[in-house]
């Protein structure tokens, strides 16, 4: 009789503990949009989906891994071709690269927002399947309280004063923003868009001098002090003096020659469980409300050239955005050999001392 | 009570025979070191315990900082302030919870069974509990999504046996479920064999058969008692993965910690120092109530 | 080996109904485990067109910076069971055999439960706030001994900090699955050894030690295939440094950057194909130390 009441008691449990699970979380509502990839202080996502939540009371939005990388995000594409449930992305924010070559694949679904015409040439797909949504700028983000004279160009960072004080974002075998970071120390080093090959040299002459630290920086470490200077996107290293609130004293600094820029792109999953909401949303970023919000996040958005002519974008918002004039904006074509050459050397060129450690 | 070394060495018991016969002559030394003060354990202790609070020192001294000059709390205010926080720590302590008594369910007979009918498989199941050491977590969810978005037919007819488990929250439940028990497997298993080779199942098998014990009663009332100390390890391991996980939860869209938290601090500075210095707090309180729950320790017969 | 039986009816041949026991373990295995991760079989035999290839397989052969990246992984994860089970064993024989209070115990055991999963990025920050340039020991040191260890060479960002980091989710997974094996020593045992006169190391070494010696192979080995498959913390803390295997996998299949997938998958089967071995390692010398028990 003990063994029956033991059973029955776990199987209630299991009960209780399953109809609470269920209860759980958004309920499945008839207006769902499925986002993957969208950290709530990149680019000011987070005031952009509270906004989008806003003016469509009735779409639940379910955020997939914020972590993700663009390559996460195509293959959670395709792993849920099959599914309608909450788990397939509707729509994509991806790296530049992405966008073409997953039209290749037939994961992506053409549309072309109201203001398709307003946004550059270059930066979007003529058949409508992808289309730039924001730009940024590398830079420096300093904390000025560990290390007060900041380096102004890229030259500077090879200064014995900096020793054991820079790290990048990620790291330049996956992530898009170190790849880009190598790639644009190249312009500043007698290369070009076209040659990356100096970026490789100008990393491997930091390692060796020991200024290069291996850590992924986040803004923690920024705050600590172990990688005072970090490597990254304008956008994120405004947002993160924002989040410091003067503690630490940190500046970003564009640096003064080799100004890179990174563009990035929104798709339509052609597998899209709600592509009428996923419509809505492309129509919400692409609005000019999209655009400033993406602004308040620090962030270029595509459709700047044609915003500031029609002068709505807010003096004290256009204030508040660093003077990147100059930057260039690489080529498919550019970003591709870039990345050949970066990923299969970046180990034999600049981590081989690494490799002989014990 | 069994002395089941049966003749393992012989050849010490001579040489120890030989010793005290040679020993009898002088006064009886009573080498017990033991039952003076245990030196060493203490300083293995001491050493231990300052190995692992020291990085958790520095994450909360680290975590104290956000206000400019002086020590506060801030930090901890802001992470606090989204009810969200206790909401996901609570889905992922039931999650955990039943992820624990899904693959205890599992474990236990399994490792019962090959130890007392069928060692020959005990290589293939060893091999399939390391398995999710070498599987990455993107793959496994990846996988579980492919497989389990679509129904499962009767084959050659459009009836469902098994609807889209991804389409309802009950069924995405059952695959995290089943995701975390495999992401845990290796170290349940693991814990769970242990203690069945420590107290010897065949021996007390056999000792229960010959008082007319059946099937059940054996296992409710004689293995499973005896494995607590064993199942508390494997049940503290299994929740503190699934607390902290991140990927199977965050892909499979339900209101984990792991994301939460992720999605909470990854940009800011102090945050997820004060973040993570927090959920380890909490989930050191919730091992402490699992261990209240099960008994405590479970030890069999005393050691010393 | 006993030769229990538990009674069943004899209708189906025995030599099949022996398997019914472990069905469910397969069952669960098939539908959750093997199938989702076929993918890691197929994919390792095709390339990025789509089409069949050993090339990837090759290339794991071919390609020295993977060579390397294997052995690093497989060094590390030596290194750090290896240390995890020597350092571990002694905390979990101090709270148990070694007679520490009982409420010392209770603290270790829960708290190897938070801290055995206690990894990636919180974990390599806590580290860099202990042992980093600006670590609370790193200014102790300086401002109490005057002593830089920076200056001797010592870097956290290196084979040796990461193995001191990795080591702190090792040695809790040792101490929770080896106390309950160390309470499975018997008082009796003990007392008849030392009725026999067998002094303290005598014990340890020919009772203790020989009783314990699989549950401690059993341990080591989930401590390699615990290092061996880690990934956050390495890459947090080392991240564009250290090219372990699992790193290098992730470079394949994730991530910005377009990749070889096919490759990634290759370089996951190779991983399974080492644990098989390291397995077959550790089943040998368990059934040679098993005998100690029956």
């Amino acid at each position: 009789m003990r063994t029956k009441k033991i059973a029955y008691q776990l199987f209630a449990l299991f009960v209780i503990a399953a109809t609470l699970l269920s209860a759980c979380g958004p309920k499945a509502a008839s207006g769902q949009l499925n986002t993957i990839a969208l950290p709530h202080d990149w680019c000011n996502y987070g005031g952009v989906i509270d906004a989008f939540k806003a003016k469509y009371p009735d779409i639940t939005v379910n955020e997939l891994n914020p972590d993700a990388g663009s390559g996460d995000e195509i293959e959670a594409i395709k792993a849920n071709k099959d599914n309608k449930g909450p788990q397939a992305p509707d729509v994509i924010d991806v790296g530049f690269a992405f966008g073409p070559s997953s039209k290749a694949e037939n994961l992506l679904m053409p549309y072309k927002v109201a203001t398709w015409d307003s946004i550059p040439a270059d930066a979007k797909d003529p058949d409508g399947y992808w289309y730039g949504d924001y730009y940024g700028v590398l830079s420096f983000l300093v904390n000025t309280d560990v290390q007060p004279d900041v380096p102004q160009d890229w030259a500077d960072l090879l200064d014995p004063k900096y020793n054991g004080q820079i790290a990048m974002s990620g790291d330049p075998r996956t992530s898009n923003q170190a790849i880009q970071t190598v790639h644009a120390a190249a312009l500043a080093n007698g290369g070009s868009l076209d040659n990356a090959q100096p970026g490789l040299d100008f990393f491997a002459q930091m390692n060796s001098a020991g200024n290069l630290v291996p850590l992924i920086a986040n803004n923690g470490l920024v705050a600590k002090g172990e990688t005072p200077i970090r490597i990254t996107w304008d956008y994120n290293a405004l947002s993160a003096i924002d989040t410091f609130a003067g503690n630490p004293a940190a500046e970003v600094v564009i640096p003064a020659s080799g100004r890179f820029a990174g563009v990035y792109v929104q798709a339509i999953s052609a597998y899209a469980p709600n592509p009428d909401n996923a419509k809505l949303w492309m129509e919400f970023l692409y609005s000019d409300e999209g655009q400033l919000l993406w602004m308040q996040g620090y962030c270029h958005p595509i459709r700047e050239a044609d915003m500031r002519a029609r002068g709505v974008i807010p003096t004290d918002l256009l204030a508040k955005l660093p003077d990147v004039s100059g930057a260039v904006f690489p080529t498919l074509a550019q970003l591709d050999a870039a990345k050949v050459l970066i990923t299969e050397n970046w180990d034999a060129v600049v981590g081989a001392d690494v490799q002989a450690a014990p | 009570m069994n002395d089941n070394l049966g003749n393992w060495n012989e050849d010490l018991v001579r040489e120890l025979a030989s010793k005290q016969a040679r020993d009898s002559k002088k006064p009886q030394d009573n080498k017990r070191s033991l039952k003076g003060f245990p030196v060493w354990s203490w300083v293995w202790y001491l050493l231990g315990a300052l190995y692992f609070i020291l990085p958790l020192y520095a994450t909360f001294t680290f975590s104290l900082e956000m206000k400019r000059d002086t020590l506060s709390f801030l930090a901890y205010e802001k992470a606090f302030a989204d009810k969200e926080f206790w909401h996901t720590f609570g889905y992922s302590n039931l999650v955990a919870l039943l992820t624990i008594l899904v693959s205890a369910l599992l474990s236990i007979p399994t490792a019962y069974w090959i130890r007392l009918r069928l060692p020959q498989a005990r290589r293939i199941v060893e091999f399939i509990t390391l398995l999710p050491f070498v599987v990455p977590a993107i793959i496994l969810v990846f996988g579980l999504i492919r497989i389990y978005s679509s129904s499962f037919n009767i084959p050659f007819t459009d009836i469902a046996l098994i609807p889209p488990l991804t389409n309802f929250r009950a069924g995405t439940t059952v695959l995290l479920v089943a995701g975390y028990t495999v992401l845990a497997l290796p170290y349940m298993y693991r814990s769970v064999d242990t203690g069945m080779r420590t107290i010897d199942v065949a021996t007390l098998t056999e000792a229960a058969q010959s008082l007319g014990a059946d099937w059940k009663t054996i296992m409710l009332r004689v293995i499973f008692p005896n494995l607590r100390s064993a199942l508390l390890s494997g049940a503290l391991l299994t929740f503190a993965i699934v607390v902290g996980e991140v990927t199977i939860a965050s892909f499979l869209g339900v209101p984990a910690f792991g994301p939460y938290l992720f999605l909470l601090g990854q940009h800011r500075a102090y945050e997820p120092a004060a973040l993570s210095f927090t959920s380890f707090l909490l989930t050191w309180m919730a091992m402490g109530l699992i261990q209240l729950v099960t008994g405590g320790q479970g030890q069999t017969t005393g050691a010393h | 080996m006993a030769n229990t039986t538990i009674s069943t009816n004899a209708s189906t041949p025995s030599s099949l109904r022996k398997w019914v026991g472990v069905v469910p373990f397969f069952l669960f295995a098939i539908l959750f485990l093997i199938l989702p991760s076929l993918r890691l079989f197929i994919g390792s035999f095709t390339n990025n067109a789509g089409h069949f290839t050993f090339d990837n397989i090759l290339q794991l052969f071919e390609e020295q910076s993977i060579l390397n990246a294997y052995w690093l992984s497989i060094r590390i994860s030596a290194v750090t069971a290896i240390g995890g089970g020597i350092f571990g064993f002694l905390l979990a024989y101090s709270v148990t055999v070694g007679g520490l209070p009982k409420q010392l115990r209770s603290v270790l055991i829960t708290f190897s439960g938070v801290a055995s999963n206690f990894a990636g990025v919180p974990l390599a920050f806590a580290f860099v706030a202990t042992l980093g340039r600006t670590g609370i020991i790193t200014a102790i040191l300086k401002d109490v001994f005057g002593f830089e260890i920076y200056k001797t060479g010592f870097n956290l960002y290196s084979f040796l900090g990461l193995s001191l980091t990795y080591l702190y989710f090792q040695f809790p997974l040792m101490v929770l699955v080896m106390t309950p094996a160390l309470d499975g020593l018997k008082r009796e045992w003990r007392e008849a050894a030392e009725n026999l006169g067998a002094s303290n190391m005598q014990y340890w070494w020919r009772v203790a030690l020989p009783v314990l010696l699989p549950s401690i192979l059993g341990s080591m080995i989930l401590l390699f295939g615990n290092a061996f498959g880690a990934y956050a913390t390495a890459y947090a803390l080392t991240g564009g440094a250290l090219p372990i295997v699992t790193i290098q996998i992730g470079a394949q299949i994730r991530g910005d950057v377009l990749h070889n997938p096919g490759l990634g998958y290759a370089m996951a089967m190779g991983m399974v194909v080492i644990m098989a071995i390291s397995l077959a390692g550790y089943s040998w010398l368990q059934s040679k130390s098993e005998r100690w028990l029956k």
